[in-house]
């Protein structure tokens, strides 16, 4: 009493004066409108904050997992992440592989009520190559005939290999065979945009006031940093169950579980790594753990002396055992590769390291002799900088690397960057060793042609080999796609020897989902529509339904 | 005055274990035990492993030299830039001392942590920049304080005196005002410490720290704190040390201002 | 008064353009472009880019540009949320950071005070010490550990209150509480040790061997005096709290302009990392111009005619 009574009485009033005022700080200010129907929106953690939900200027994967939802392609996906006809019913191939046909559905409507036709998939393969739209992501429709030239300005967007049959008949003419193009349709540089509204309002489509697109989602808010808030169309072509969506930029493992076991979230896209076990026992309807079409590796500049000297880098690779990696160090289910195209591909056998099986003991010796012959001893250790993206994963992997590398002498020291940078520095060669990445599609062409010497600067290695680069141009002549991937199995085999990269293992996504959502389906693509989702309890999906037709 | 020996022989035992401490462990601070990764305390790892098996003892010490290392040239830069400033600017009076504390003034104003991190994003990690930015962000304080203590003493009898006698101002600056304003300096120096320490744990949060197999406190903090559920042997161990370390360096700090506050007389020295 | 006002102004205009001018040139000085994405772009696609946002034109030009732009209350395109401008971004963020921070402030300097006054009423009682070595530690423990470890606590163990984003009031509690706690300790600190002090000061002396009452010395007497350092202590606490925002942002999800500027600074995004500090910058010089007003009206001394 003596310590906060008696003559101190007025402090009181003066703090509760300042609390006061806080309180109405707190009024005053406007912060962001909280959602008038929480208890039925589908809250998602995204694994940060999309720059764009323009489906033509899109740049990253968790662009892509928002642009699902609001739009359609010609192509799309099931549940289980397998593709299927999408705007379009049904498509034929002729025989040269060169045109391609896409009848598509009678009932196609955008948001607003407007029909869609094939006219807007002209319109729309015409802006993304336009060069005013400045596309970063152009050159995945670089197949179809004259797209370099139309992005370039020296063709105009009409000269595309893109032309409308009526309203209901698309025709897509290439200028080389690409066996996967309904998978590359899947990707939202391939989504309609709304012609008309863009001809309306200009770039200020994309706000949330003057959205239309035909995906079973529409654009509701969008609070940069906070959340992005979809909300069932109206005019998609079959209802959706859940009617409202909002995925919550979560970049920090440890923020998306905690969000999730405080219940603020229904799924989150990953948790720390350290959390499994307890994630196991703990939230065991909860964990979904799938296999990402992906491919972790270390790349080597081959322009960087002494990484020129295959002798060094077959050393290098011998010493670095992929399952320790996996089993000791990460610990959280990721599979091993020993090859540059992931195993989970179908149709495709890889070409694995030659040493994949031989005892880690018999590489060691084998790699300390290659080093010696390469002039490296314990008087001239191998020196080198390891480059990797920041966060905890990449430091785990890398370090663990070091360690291994310094059981044949060599004296590593890592480097670290963000994400953007660490692939800008990348793109221009500048590193010896690096660590990257590659989430790609469900073909052995995606990941392989990263080692062709024209593919330009996602080749960061510089790597050149002539053999390997006849084998791909030949494999790409092919409109066959069991001859194609014959011939690109070929092309692995004959590069392993040199030991462009070290495969390390394949990505393993960690998930936690809530019980109460059905519908959710793992898969390769680790793709995962609203659209096919919806409440375990069907109670409050009428309640759902009843506040619908209360508005 | 207890509380003054606590804090000296905590940092005494700190600062002891980080420069022989490694001495005693079998492990390397980049040595891997493939056999116990991610392991608690035991026996032969006094304060467990890391994610890829490291000792974090010897880690922690290893980080304890890097963080008293950065804190000790940031002091120093900032002394180098902050003293001269102070003096001259409390020496010179009328206009130059206004436009030199304005730009004092202004600079306290910003938030100059930013302006460090812009200056790592750019110019790449490297140590030495992080140290001499921190150090540049520091010298504000120090500036003020000497240039109230140059301008206290300014006009008193003692530098009449040498003036009178036809001292140069270089001569009255190194001879007399500097002596006279080391106190106050030492004890705003020990001040410092705990904030370059804890602006090195930001800028490491924030990933922008030293960079690995080399460690900090602020790395082996802003990495534990990711794991602290799973292996909370991670976060305790490092965030003690730097906790104790900066709570030492404030109490040591606190007790010698009272010390030289209640001297008064600053013209001690001159009795040399 | 108005001349004193017209000074400060100005200067807070000097430095502001010295602040735009540094990290305009700063920011270009960086190796890699804003457009480096995680994958590759065509030469041709990255010559379509700059041309739209004028990075091919000579530095001079595009600073001239910028600066007359920034005059107009443009902040410019954002590189990398290529849907919003800059101005767009800090209308919709400074919203949360302004409450973020402001509160954090109250609380600071009213708890900061309650404490700082508790503990030197009586110097040396077990309640000061007991309150001083709790301040001690809270000085001493960063933010970064402090708010992971009130989140473990309030929110998913005790799950009374959220772990990150916003929505309602009680989406700020934890936040402004791991901000303002260290500026609370200092504020504490600093109350205590100039109120100890000023006790000692004749006047107060003689007004209490003239028998006033202890309520009315402090609050004629010595807490004004204890105040002026408290205030003059607010610039850069102010400063502080903004970089501390920084992190405060980052671990709860709070959708402020602290959030850009580490997204902005990481990737490059020119426009947006300006807009970011012109603003804290702005916010800062003209909390302090405020600040130095206050102390120049409660401290007769400082009165400036």
């Amino acid at each position: 009493m003596t310590l906060f009574g008696g003559p101190f009485r007025w402090m009181w009033y003066l703090s509760g004066t300042l609390l006061i005022g806080w309180a109405v700080t707190l009024a005053v200010v406007p912060a962001a409108r909280a959602s008038s129907d929480q208890a039925q929106t589908l809250h998602l953690a995204n694994a940060g904050e999309p720059q764009t939900l323009d489906p033509h200027r899109y740049n990253l994967r968790l662009e892509e997992t928002l642009l699902n939802d609001l739009f359609l392609g010609l192509t799309t996906f099931n549940p289980a992440g397998q593709i299927v006809p999408g705007a379009a019913m049904r498509w034929q191939t002729s025989k040269d592989g060169l045109t391609w046909t896409f009848e598509l559905r009678r009932d196609l409507k955008w948001s607003d009520g407007k029909a869609l036709t094939a006219n807007d998939f002209v319109y729309s393969f015409r802006r993304l190559l336009d060069p005013k739209t400045a596309a970063s992501l152009a050159y995945f429709m670089y197949m179809l005939d004259n797209a370099p030239a139309v992005n370039r300005g020296e063709l105009p967007p009409s000269a595309l290999g893109v032309a409308a049959d009526g309203p209901y008949r698309l025709i897509l003419t290439l200028s080389r065979p690409y066996p996967y193009l309904a998978e590359r349709l899947l990707y939202p540089t391939a989504f309609p945009v709304p012609a008309h509204q863009i001809d309306a309002v200009g770039d200020a489509w994309v706000k949330p006031e003057n959205w239309v697109s035909n995906g079973a989602y529409t654009l509701q808010a969008w609070q940069p940093n906070a959340f992005v808030h979809l909300r069932a169309n109206p005019e998609f072509i079959s209802p959706v169950p859940i009617r409202n969506v909002r995925y919550h930029p979560v970049v920090n493992e440890q923020s998306a579980y905690n969000r999730f076991r405080n219940k603020e979230l229904h799924a989150i896209g990953s948790f720390p790594a350290g959390e499994l076990e307890t994630a196991r026992r703990q939230y065991p309807d909860s964990l979904r753990m799938s296999d990402l079409l992906s491919m972790m590796y270390l790349v080597f500049n081959t322009r960087h002396p002494p990484f020129n000297d295959v002798r060094v880098r077959q050393a290098l690779s011998l010493a670095v055992d992929q399952h320790t990696l996996t089993e000791k160090v990460l610990r959280s289910g990721n599979r091993p590769a020993h090859s540059f195209a992931p195993t989970l591909i179908e149709g495709y056998t890889p070409a694995k390291i030659p040493h994949f099986n031989q005892p880690y003991a018999q590489r060691i010796t084998r790699a300390k002799q290659l080093l010696a012959q390469a002039g490296f001893d314990q008087n001239n250790p191998l020196k080198l900088v390891l480059r990797h993206v920041a966060g905890i994963e990449g430091k785990k992997v890398n370090l663990a690397v070091l360690g291994m590398w310094r059981q044949i002498g060599v004296q590593g020291v890592l480097q670290q960057a963000e994400l953007r940078n660490h692939f800008a520095d990348l793109r221009q060669g500048n590193f010896q060793v690096a660590w990257a990445g590659w989430v790609g599609e469900n073909n052995p062409e995606h990941y392989l042609t990263l080692l062709k010497s024209d593919i330009g600067n996602v080749n960061y290695g510089r790597f050149t080999n002539e053999e390997f680069d006849n084998h791909i141009r030949a494999a790409q002549r092919e409109a066959d796609l069991i001859k194609r991937n014959r011939q690109l199995h070929i092309a692995e085999a004959a590069v392993v020897h040199h030991y462009p990269v070290i495969p390390l293992y394949t990505v393993t996504v960690r998930r936690l989902v809530s019980p109460k959502l059905k519908g959710w389906v793992e898969n390769g693509r680790d793709i995962h529509p609203s659209r096919y989702l919806s409440w375990q309890d069907q109670l409050a999906l009428n309640h759902n339904v009843n506040v619908r037709l209360s508005r | 005055m207890k509380i003054f020996w606590l804090a000296l022989t905590l940092l005494v035992v700190i600062v002891a274990a980080a420069v022989f401490g490694p001495g005693f462990s079998a492990w390397g601070p980049e040595d891997m035990d493939w056999s116990a990764i991610q392991a608690p305390p035991s026996a032969g790892h006094w304060f467990g492993t890391d994610l890829v098996g490291r000792d974090l003892f010897v880690r922690t010490m290893y980080g304890a030299r890097v963080s008293l290392a950065v804190a000790l040239i940031a002091i120093c830069v900032s002394l180098c830039i902050g003293v001269p400033w102070g003096i001259i600017a409390g020496y010179s009076g009328g206009m130059t001392d206004q436009i030199m504390m304005r730009v004092v003034d202004a600079l306290y104003s910003l938030p100059l942590i930013l302006i460090v991190i812009l200056l790592v994003v750019v110019f790449g990690r490297n140590q030495y920049l992080l140290f001499a930015a921190l150090g540049a962000f520091f010298w504000l304080d120090i500036a003020r304080i000497v240039r109230g203590q140059t301008l206290s003493i300014r006009n008193s009898a003692f530098i009449d005196a040498a003036k009178t006698m036809g001292a140069s101002p270089g001569r009255i600056i190194l001879r007399h005002i500097l002596p006279n304003v080391s106190g106050p300096v030492i004890v705003y120096a020990t001040l410092a410490i705990p904030g370059v320490i804890l602006a090195e744990s930001f800028i490491s949060f924030l990933g922008l720290g030293v960079q690995e197999p080399d460690t900090s406190w602020g790395v082996l903090v802003a990495d534990g704190v990711q794991t602290m559920e799973s292996s909370p042997w991670l976060i305790i161990y490092p965030a003690a040390t730097l906790g104790i370390t900066v709570w030492a360096c404030n109490t040591l700090g606190d007790q010698l201002r009272d010390m030289i506050d209640k001297q008064h007389a600053i013209q001690i020295k001159e009795a040399r | 008064m108005s001349g004193y006002l017209a000074e400060r102004s100005l200067f807070a205009l000097i430095t502001l353009l010295f602040v735009v001018t540094a990290v305009f040139f700063l920011l270009r000085l960086a190796p890699g472009g804003p457009f480096d994405g995680e994958r590759a772009l065509p030469p041709e696609i990255e010559a379509n880019l700059k041309a739209v946002y004028h990075l091919d034109a000579p530095l001079h030009h595009q600073y001239i540009r910028y600066l007359g732009r920034l005059v107009q209350g443009d902040l410019g395109p954002s590189f990398r949320q290529k849907d919003f401008s800059v101005n767009d971004l800090i209308r919709l963020g400074l919203p949360t950071s302004l409450r973020l921070g402001l509160s954090a402030l109250v609380v600071a300097v009213a708890l900061g005070m309650v404490i700082g006054i508790a503990a030197a009423r009586q110097p040396g009682s077990a309640a000061d010490i007991l309150l001083m070595a709790v301040n001690n530690i809270s000085l001493a423990i960063p933010t970064i550990i402090v708010a992971p470890l009130l989140v473990l606590v309030f929110a998913v163990t005790l799950s009374w209150l959220p772990a990150g984003g916003i929505g309602s009031v009680q989406h700020f509690v934890l936040p402004v509480t791991a901000l303002a706690l260290p500026y609370t300790a200092a504020i504490a600190r600093l109350i205590r040790g100039s109120m100890v002090e000023a006790q000692t000061q004749p006047h107060i002396t003689t007004a209490r061997a003239k028998g006033l009452n202890e309520t009315r010395i402090i609050l004629r007497h010595t807490l004004p005096l204890a105040a002026l350092p408290v205030i003059s202590f607010l610039g850069p606490t102010a400063a502080g709290l903004v970089t501390g925002s920084v992190v405060v942002e980052q671990i709860f999800d709070l959708p402020g302009i602290g959030r850009y500027f580490v997204q902005g600074a990481l990737a490059r995004d020119y426009t947006l990392v300006m807009g970011v500090v012109v603003v804290y910058s702005l916010a800062i010089l003209t909390f302090n111009l405020l600040v130095d007003l206050t102390y120049g009206w409660l401290d007769p001394r400082l009165r400036v005619g």
